[in-house]
């Protein structure tokens, strides 16, 4: 007896008992539902973070942050550091893998301009901070190196920003004061916008609000910093395979200058991402124990259905017995029919998967999909199911005394 | 073992065990039965009329005591071997017919040759045209509810025969069914039996076994009178 003579008498049983059927098949429907909708949504998530990444420099950016030593008293070497310099930043550049450098040096100052005065956050940057934030002039210029040279005094409105100095007056080539410095405006950055979900919060909204000027006028002409301290320094990797390697080699040139001391932190976006991986996945599994639990559930209704149905089934066993079949033919038998059911069952999860999945992705307005791969993982595990709970009705069945089961009214 | 003997038993003992007591359904019955011989096993109930019909049929295994079919010692076999020689040795008709309810007829009769790993075409040509000579060619896609007690009993006969089986072994096979509609069922048999085939009739109903060349009858376990009818 072929497998496939097993499917039509499985499929003639399941058309006989539609009821019976559509009840076994309930739970692995929601089981099936649940677990491709959690792989998909998980998965769309994933995808948004990564582009959130994407949008703000990618994973190739990595940070390097002043991390001063929290010891009590300190040693006098500890004292002799003032933090990451301009200095390091430069030293930076000679590491292979690293392909921009762009260090971040902040102040504090007094922006007035006519009427308007207020004080503002400045950022003093090289040339490089526009590819490693992607974030270029939509009019005039950025600062370039001739403006570093110089320690020019020039500066850059983030959308914004210009907006709130200068109304609807055209700021580029008019002045702006920043502690009574007059800095000439030469370009007003591109507008930042990015919406996580439905919300109105604009997540780069402190891009639009920057003002930049280059890195030396801060400290020529603001701070006055003989150590050209700066406040952290972007980097960018050539290749996401050299990050780690080359995130390790940053950290070593930097001890190497601080006197073998570590007060800084080299922070790659990889590993955050890794973090938020293990948290999101955290959350997924609880989705998909949920689903788990669902199929398990299912696959006991399936179990229990099937041995319920079983008596009306021990006549039908022996008669096929007396006519020939023996033990595994009884079993396949079986084991088809409740693998028949977990199918339909996993089709209709899925349909039903679909379902959620689109509502879900509508409501948080993320776009999320089933992909052929989830749909394979959610048809695997209800066949799985399908074979664990029918196996033991199909053993049982298959045991049974042909004289016996003749015998039974 | 002449070459014509088709059935040899040999104190076959069949005992029961329940626990306290145990119960000897069958005590040593010795008996043979020739190629082409229509035989009918009579006996009152709790004879072991029953318990010999399974042993016959192969759905049971005697306790001791030989048995060879067709030149197969059945009676050490495994339940797997015993599956086979059922499937090739024995045409099984019941008194209740036993027909799958939700397979139509011409599939109940394709049913001993799908476990005998007949091809599909050769199986379905060889169903329709037994049930096309028990006169039920026009009814292949019924189901057996659609049809009278006398049709499914032909139908039941056609997937006892289709197989060639070496014995048709009946348990009273009229017992369901009205007198008129039994004579025509017997009728088949007899036929059957003047065409060369080897019939066992189990039967209760003296009328019935006066049909047969033979009536073997069981008292307590044991054979008591094998004589011709």
């Amino acid at each position: 007896m072929t497998l496939l003579e097993s499917v039509v008498d499985g499929i003639v049983d399941i058309q006989a008992h539609k009821g019976r059927t559509m009840l076994q098949a309930v739970g692995v429907v929601l089981g099936v539902a649940s677990v491709v909708t959690t792989m998909a949504l998980a998965d769309s998530g994933r995808r948004r973070s990564m582009e959130f990444f994407a949008e703000t420099g990618g994973l190739r950016k990595v940070l390097i942050v002043n991390q001063p030593s929290r010891d009590e008293v300190k040693t006098a070497l500890q004292l002799r550091n003032v933090g990451l310099s301009y200095d390091d930043a430069e030293a930076l550049r000679a590491i292979p893998g690293v392909t921009q450098v762009d260090p971040i040096a902040n102040a504090r100052v007094l922006v007035s301009r006519g009427d308007y005065q207020k004080e503002w956050n400045l950022d003093g940057v090289t040339p490089d901070y526009q590819t490693v934030y992607k974030f270029y002039p939509g009019k005039g210029r950025f600062i370039t190196q001739d403006d570093l040279a110089n320690a020019s005094r020039v500066c850059v409105l983030g959308e914004t920003a210009a907006r709130t100095f200068f109304g609807s007056d055209e700021p580029v080539g008019k002045t702006v004061y920043l502690d009574g410095v007059g800095m000439t405006v030469v370009g007003v950055m591109q507008r930042k916008e990015y919406f996580f979900n439905r919300g109105t919060f604009n997540a780069l909204e402190w891009m639009n609000r920057k003002v930049f000027v280059p890195i030396t006028a801060v400290h020529k002409r603001f701070t006055g910093d003989p150590d050209r301290k700066v406040s952290y320094v972007n980097t960018m990797i050539d290749k996401p395979d050299n990050i780690k390697k080359t995130a390790d080699e940053i950290r070593a040139v930097l001890k190497r200058r601080h006197r073998g001391i570590t007060d800084f932190e080299v922070w790659d976006r990889a590993s955050r991402l890794e973090q938020n991986q293990q948290q999101n996945q955290m959350l997924n599994m609880v989705f998909l124990l949920a689903g788990a639990v669902s199929l398990l559930v299912g696959g006991i209704v399936i179990m229990n259905i099937l041995l319920a149905s079983f008596q009306e089934r021990v006549r039908e066993v022996g008669v096929r017995k007396a006519l020939g079949a023996n033990g595994l033919h009884i079993m396949a038998q079986f084991l088809v029919e409740s693998v028949l059911v977990t199918l339909l069952g996993g089709g209709l999860g899925l349909v039903l998967g679909f379902g959620f999945t689109q509502a879900v992705a509508a409501l948080i307005d993320q776009p999320a999909t089933i992909t052929p791969h989830m749909a394979m993982m959610g048809f695997l595990t209800s066949v799985s199911a399908g074979i664990f709970f029918g196996f033991y009705p199909a053993v049982k069945a298959a045991r049974l005394n042909p004289v016996e089961a003749l015998r039974y009214e | 073992m002449s070459s014509d003997e088709i059935i040899r038993l040999r104190e076959i003992q069949k005992i029961y065990d329940t626990g306290a007591n145990s119960v000897h359904a069958l005590a040593g019955v010795t008996l043979s039965i020739a190629r082409g011989e229509y035989v009918a096993i009579m006996g009152p109930s709790g004879s072991g009329k029953s318990t010999l019909m399974h042993i016959v049929g192969c759905l049971d295994t005697p306790t001791s005591g030989e048995y060879v079919l067709a030149g197969e010692r059945v009676s050490e076999m495994t339940s797997w071997s015993l599956a086979r020689v059922r499937n090739k040795h024995i045409g099984f008709v019941f008194q209740t017919f036993n027909l799958l309810p939700r397979a139509s007829i011409l599939r109940n009769v394709e049913l001993p040759m799908m476990y005998g790993g007949i091809s599909r075409a050769k199986r379905r040509q060889r169903a329709a045209d037994m049930l096309a000579r028990l006169g039920l060619g026009d009814r292949l896609k019924n189901l057996p509810s659609q049809l009278s007690g006398g049709q499914r009993q032909r139908v039941a006969i056609a997937r006892a025969l289709v197989n060639d089986p070496s014995i048709v072994l009946a348990d009273e096979p009229t017992g369901n069914l009205d007198t008129r509609t039994g004579e025509e069922i017997l009728g088949i048999f007899d036929e059957l039996n003047s065409q060369g085939h080897t019939v066992i009739l189990v039967t209760h109903d003296h009328a019935v076994a006066r049909r047969t060349q033979r009536v073997i009858t069981l008292v307590d376990g044991q054979v008591v009178r094998a004589i011709a009818a």
